[in-house]
């Protein structure tokens, strides 16, 4: 028995919507039966064009010329149209094999263009993920490529608007012994530095690109040595030295501009977030290990003891937790941090450095009552 | 499966409303929103899906497509039935959203297939589902954005289609094909092939003020075409509108006529 599909036929002598009706197929033709005139219309297997028709869902087209005129026969219902695809061998109908041809064509550029649809949707995510991954190089790059007159106009910007909330004591005997340190330590460098001490009793210390380094009096006053302020001051000189502030600031400014590419909002300028995000500046860990590693060497360099650097983290780390020192919490574990000079102090083997001519510590009787406000 | 057969009346001339006339028993599907009037007797129900029975057998998976597919196409996701629950028949009427014509067409004589698009269409005859039909040319996607999802009517009842402005019908024949305005489109028969193309030059598509992209309706089959979108007319509304910076002109006034003169009525 042969199998019956219905079909949407359209011939000489039908309206132009055509007529719905049946196609049954014979191992030689198809025949299109009309319901309603019980008019039969066929044609044989090598007569037959076919072609891919249907809005949404993929239908046949099978048409032929007959005595009378152009016929049309549709077979729009997905499944009807598959089973007679699979009905047919494709080799007695010449025109399934040129038809599956083009559709395997179709159906590999409907894939290529819904890949570039959703490479077009995703963009901003891949943006994202890329920036993810490459932030870091892509930062320190564009950080190497900013003037040092340019970073040095911005950390004194960046100063002069902090300097209204911090009371510098940038005189006496504490004042003096950090400029010597700093001038010893940054000896030679590129940069132009400016020392500063605050009455602050926090355990903090921080560096602004372009050379200014902001020392607390709580944090001098937790240092036992003049060595141990030496190596306060020579991680955070160090900060200055790799740009790290640059980089932060330029990573922020980045992902700032990647959010707002990939969320498509604008309505914040990246120049009025510049000046906010550097007075809260927090570096990397790697940033921190970095400078750590760098201020020892320098410290070496400038024949002060870096035993007072691993010795000062000794100290953090039995302040850890109680939360006094903001200057641990953007900083990696004082352990970690100790072990790791301690070891670059191991590999001196010994090495004996003379003691800073700033004995006793701190500086002066009269200024420690302040420093220990 | 049994179709309502509805006896309907359509009123007016260009704002038109068709009034249904339910049998005892007999339902009608509506847009959200289009209901006008509705007699005693006519019960209205909220139903999950398009309302059909052919969504009311498929299982939750399938009900959860369905309802996939109607947010993605921006469609609420109940629709609403309206049915005669009196002993006797009784109206109700649904109303064209704007200016236009509302057609009734009798799905059996195109085949059981309508393609329109998806804010045409206004009610019909209970029994007829209401799908989405993605139009499977990927460039329709990518360079039309209109004309590639479409609301597919299928059925063997009666369906009513809003048209904006004058409605004009084309029957083409076995390869004929007409270029129309992507938003002028109301809906076409299936055997319609149906495409987007790049108005084809860049002066044209820059400066003519049509549209980048045609669609290219080839025959067999019926076309449906409206000669005002929506979208046309509001674009003429939000120019004219002083609140969105349009000229506020009095009607009577001298100016007013002198600046119609030479202003025209340019699209």
């Amino acid at each position: 028995m042969e199998a019956s599909y219905p079909a949407q036929i359209f011939g000489p002598g039908l309206p132009a919507t055509g007529r719905t009706g049946s196609l049954r197929l014979f191992p030689a033709g198809v025949e299109a039966i009309l319901p309603d005139d019980s008019r039969r219309v066929a044609a044989t297997l090598t007569e037959l064009r076919l072609r891919e028709v249907g809005f949404g869902q993929p239908g046949l087209e099978l048409a032929w010329t007959a005595a009378d005129g152009e016929w049309l026969i549709h077979v729009l219902d997905p499944a009807s149209s598959a089973a007679l695809r699979a009905q047919w061998p494709a080799a007695a109908v010449p025109g399934l094999q040129a038809l599956q041809a083009h559709e395997r064509r179709q159906r590999s550029r409907r894939r290529l263009g819904w890949s570039a649809l959703a490479l077009i949707a995703l963009s901003p995510l891949l943006l994202v993920g890329l920036f993810w991954l490459q932030a870091d190089r892509l930062a320190a790059w564009l950080a190497e490529q900013v003037p040092i007159a340019e970073e040095t106009r911005l950390g004194r910007t960046t100063f002069a608007a902090m300097r209204g909330e911090l009371s510098l004591i940038d005189e006496g005997p504490t004042y003096a012994a950090l400029a010597t340190l700093g001038q010893r330590l940054t000896a030679g460098s590129r940069y132009t530095y400016e020392f500063h001490v605050v009455a602050d009793p926090t355990l903090n210390a921080f560096a602004l690109p372009g050379g200014v380094v902001v020392v607390n009096t709580g944090l001098i006053a937790a240092t036992s040595s003049a060595e141990e302020l030496a190596g306060v001051l020579a991680h955070e000189v160090q900060h200055v030295e790799l740009r790290h502030g640059t980089q932060t600031l330029i990573k922020g400014l980045g992902w700032q501009a990647v959010w707002m590419f990939a969320t498509g909002d604008f309505s914040n300028t990246l120049a009025g977030q510049a000046a906010l995000q550097l007075g809260r500046l927090k570096f990397s860990r790697d940033a921190e290990r970095a400078a750590d590693k760098q201020g020892f060497e320098a410290l070496v360099r400038a024949g002060i003891n870096p035993a007072g650097m691993p010795r000062f983290f000794a100290t953090l780390a039995r302040q850890d937790g109680t939360g006094a020192a903001p200057f641990l919490s953007t900083h990696p574990s004082s352990q970690d941090r100790q072990a790791a000079l301690e070891s670059m102090l191991a590999g001196l083997n010994g090495r004996p450095f003379s003691a800073l001519a700033l004995a006793p510590w701190p500086p002066t009787a009269s200024h420690a009552d302040q420093l220990q406000q | 499966m049994a179709m309502d057969v509805i006896d309907y009346e359509i009123f007016g001339d260009d704002i038109q409303f068709v009034e249904l006339e339910l049998d005892p028993g007999e339902a009608a599907v509506g847009e959200a929103g289009a209901m006008m009037m509705m007699q005693d007797g006519i019960e209205m129900d909220t139903v999950f899906g398009d309302g059909s029975a052919q969504s009311a057998q498929s299982g939750l998976l399938g009900k959860l497509m369905g309802a996939g597919k109607r947010l993605l196409t921006g469609e609420s996701l109940f629709t609403t039935i309206f049915h005669n629950e009196g002993t006797s028949k009784r109206r109700v009427a649904f109303a064209a959203p704007y200016p236009g014509k509302i057609i009734a067409i009798s799905l059996p004589d195109i085949g059981g297939t309508m393609i329109c698009q998806k804010d045409s269409f206004l009610c019909a005859a209970r029994g007829v589902s209401l799908g989405i039909a993605f139009n499977r040319k990927i460039g329709t996607g990518l360079f039309g954005g209109e004309g590639f999802i479409m609301q597919k009517l299928e059925g063997d009842g009666m369906v009513f289609v809003h048209a904006g402005g004058t409605l004009a019908i084309r029957d083409l024949a076995p390869g004929e094909t007409l270029r129309i305005d992507t938003g002028c489109v109301v809906g076409f028969q299936p055997s319609v092939d149906f495409d987007i193309q790049y108005v084809g030059k860049l002066k044209s598509a820059l400066f003519s003020g049509e549209g980048l992209f045609f669609a290219t309706l080839r025959g067999p089959g019926r076309v449906w075409v409206q000669s005002l979108p929506l979208s046309r007319l509001a674009n003429r509304i939000i120019k004219a509108a002083p609140v969105a910076g349009g000229r506020s002109v009095g009607e009577g006034s001298l100016l007013g006529g002198l600046g119609g003169l030479l202003d025209g009525d340019n699209d």
